[in-house]
């Protein structure tokens, strides 16, 4: 069995169902990113993990024990906050200990434990501070640091990253990488932002409107798309409707296709088309092309100034034939 | 900080400013200097100074007794203020926010009616009955809890929504902590400021109540200022002494206030 089963799970406020029948399974030491738009009830149903949000109905276990009788403190869960939740009134070296003191570990056991916790998140130095003094960055390391301290069975991130900035994001997000793997936790994190959910992960829920709408890692959510919900969401797929596509591929198709933009070659091909516009990405350009009355997003490695295309020139294109993608619905 | 403007403007704001002060501080001046003076009648300064009038008010029994009187008052009022508004706005904060609403109505109702109308009302509810409390300091206690209410309420109500009470209760649940252990480490430590601010703007508005003193209890169990006013036919050099120390009294508790506050992280 696996180590965290989530069983037909449903939750409601009044009239308004968040999600219904939710279903999962955690294997220990996986790293699972509950990923999709604000609203489709991936926060609640990590509160209902937590035990901080009632369930009207299903079940969770972990490691085979039922959590849905027991409260928070009890179920042996670390979590970590958005708004970092650190306690005012205490030094970083005193939060981190907090769920010791509750636990009522020694106090000479506890400043060992919160010592080797501090060295982990590298904030050793800032022991003495308080929260009020404490960069984003810092705040969530300490934040970190105090669901770790207790060792949980679980760690639950809340969208922990969405307040910092981006440099402090993306260093961030590898450090929780980093520490997840050394101590092997077995991790559920709750994010809207599709590029931390597919560095991150092991595997991808992907969640809309209350429901999880494709369940794989992370390579077969970006390539493999189930859904025109999962295909707009995750990279930045050209979403074209039946008769659009058999237009421009010439061939008829039933259902909605999906072309990712890298998978469109310029240059060559069978196809004619048009550039309309083109928007700098960085290490990326993104084309605006128009073929047999079609719009495209195409993405192309920025190599060298010389190559950039200029709107109006005509140019060849190519579709790779594996990357177009026929959704069903 | 911005430097202020130079030249005219300049000197005109430390004008107003000056001026502003100098009527605040004016009559404060001039009682202490009435309260100074061993005589002051006819002359633009007193004869002589002496501390005769604060040695005879500070050696006066009634005086005293009415001065312990409004302290176990207003302690006593804060006390259950405190008691009870802190577990309210708790509950109220954390699991019925929709109630704030109500309280913010509610506690408008003692600005709403004016003291003399709800004394006269609470003399007759508590004149006989089965709770004839009347001339006792029980009454007292719980009419400045109503009045002290508004000041705690908001002041506390201010503090916690600043500290994201919903956040913080979660994580120290998860972290271990059953709804007391959180309200009582994580919670109630955050609270001190808004308590403090709360108590000491109560107690000096409080030690200062006259009309429902006089009205409701009079000399029966007569506080400080039920006495000033009794004894508004006596020595005026006394009566200047009787105020300054009051005054003297709160700016000490004020003063404390503001210290306690100053040494939070």
């Amino acid at each position: 069995m696996s180590f965290l089963v989530i069983e037909g799970l449903h939750k409601r406020y009044g009239a308004t169902s968040v999600f219904s029948d939710i279903r999962c399974n955690i294997e220990r030491g996986e790293f699972v990113t509950l990923l999709g738009p604000s609203g489709c009830g991936k926060s609640t149903l990590l509160r209902c993990v937590a035990g901080l949000t009632e369930v009207d109905g299903g079940a969770i276990r972990l490691d085979g024990q039922d959590l849905l009788p027991l409260p928070p403190q009890k179920r042996g869960i670390g979590m970590v906050f958005q708004s970092y939740a650190l306690f005012p009134n205490m030094t970083v070296a005193q939060n981190v200990a907090f769920g010791l003191r509750m636990q009522k570990v020694a106090r000479a056991e506890r400043a060992r434990r919160v010592a080797e916790v501090l060295a982990l998140v590298e904030l050793t130095e800032l022991a003495d501070r308080y929260p009020q003094q404490l960069s984003g960055g810092q705040s969530q390391r300490v934040a970190l640091a105090r669901s770790l301290v207790t060792r949980p069975r679980l760690l639950l991130l809340d969208e922990p990253l969405s307040a910092l900035d981006a440099r402090i994001r993306k260093h961030l997000r590898e450090e929780i990488r980093r520490i997840q793997r050394e101590l092997g936790l077995t991790t559920l994190f709750v994010t809207h932002d599709q590029e931390e959910a597919l560095t991150l992960s092991d595997r991808i829920l992907l969640m809309d409107a209350g429901r999880i709408v494709q369940d794989g890692s992370a390579e077969a959510l970006y390539t493999q798309p189930a859904s025109a919900f999962a295909a707009g969401f995750i990279g930045h797929y050209n979403l074209l409707d039946a008769e659009t596509a058999s237009r421009l591929l010439g061939r008829p198709v039933s259902g909605r296709v999906a072309i990712r933009p890298e998978a469109i070659r310029l240059g060559s091909g069978p196809l004619s088309g048009e550039i309309r516009g083109r928007s700098l990405l960085g290490n990326v350009i993104r084309y605006r092309v128009a073929s047999r009355g079609v719009e495209l997003s195409v993405d192309v490695l920025n190599r060298s100034a010389a190559d950039l295309l200029l709107s109006g020139r005509t140019v060849a294109l190519e579709i790779a034939p594996e990357a177009i993608r026929e959704l069903e619905g | 900080m911005r430097r202020a403007e130079s030249g005219p403007a300049r000197l005109y704001h430390r004008l107003v400013v000056w001026a502003l002060f100098l009527i605040l501080l004016l009559p404060l001046a001039g009682t202490l200097l009435y309260s100074l003076a061993t005589s002051w009648s006819a002359t633009v300064l007193p004869s002589g100074l002496t501390l005769k009038w604060y040695l005879a008010l500070w050696s006066d029994a009634r005086f005293l007794t009415a001065f312990g009187h409004s302290l176990v008052v207003c302690v006593g009022a804060l006390l259950l203020s405190v008691l009870l508004i802190l577990p309210l706005l708790f509950v109220v904060h954390y699991h019925f926010p929709r109630l704030d609403g109500l309280m913010n109505v509610l506690i408008l109702l003692p600005f709403a009616i004016p003291p003399v109308v709800s004394s006269v009302g609470l003399l007759q509810l508590y004149a006989g009955g089965p709770l004839p409390l009347t001339g006792t300091p029980w009454i007292l206690i719980g009419c400045y809890f109503t009045v002290a209410l508004p000041f705690m309420y908001r002041a506390i109500s201010n503090n916690l929504l600043a500290i994201n009470l919903r956040d913080l209760m979660d994580a120290a649940r998860v972290h271990g902590a059953s709804t007391w252990q959180a309200a009582f480490w994580v919670v109630l430590p955050n609270l001190r400021k808004g308590v403090v601010v709360a108590l000491f703007l109560s107690f000096s508005f409080l030690l200062g109540e006259f009309v429902f003193a006089n009205l409701l209890v009079g000399t029966r169990y007569e506080t400080l200022q039920v006495y000033l006013n009794n004894m508004r036919n006596s020595s005026g050099h006394f009566n200047s002494a009787l105020v300054i120390s009051y005054f003297f009294f709160v700016l000490v508790c004020t003063w404390i206030a503001n210290h306690l506050n100053r040494d939070l992280p």
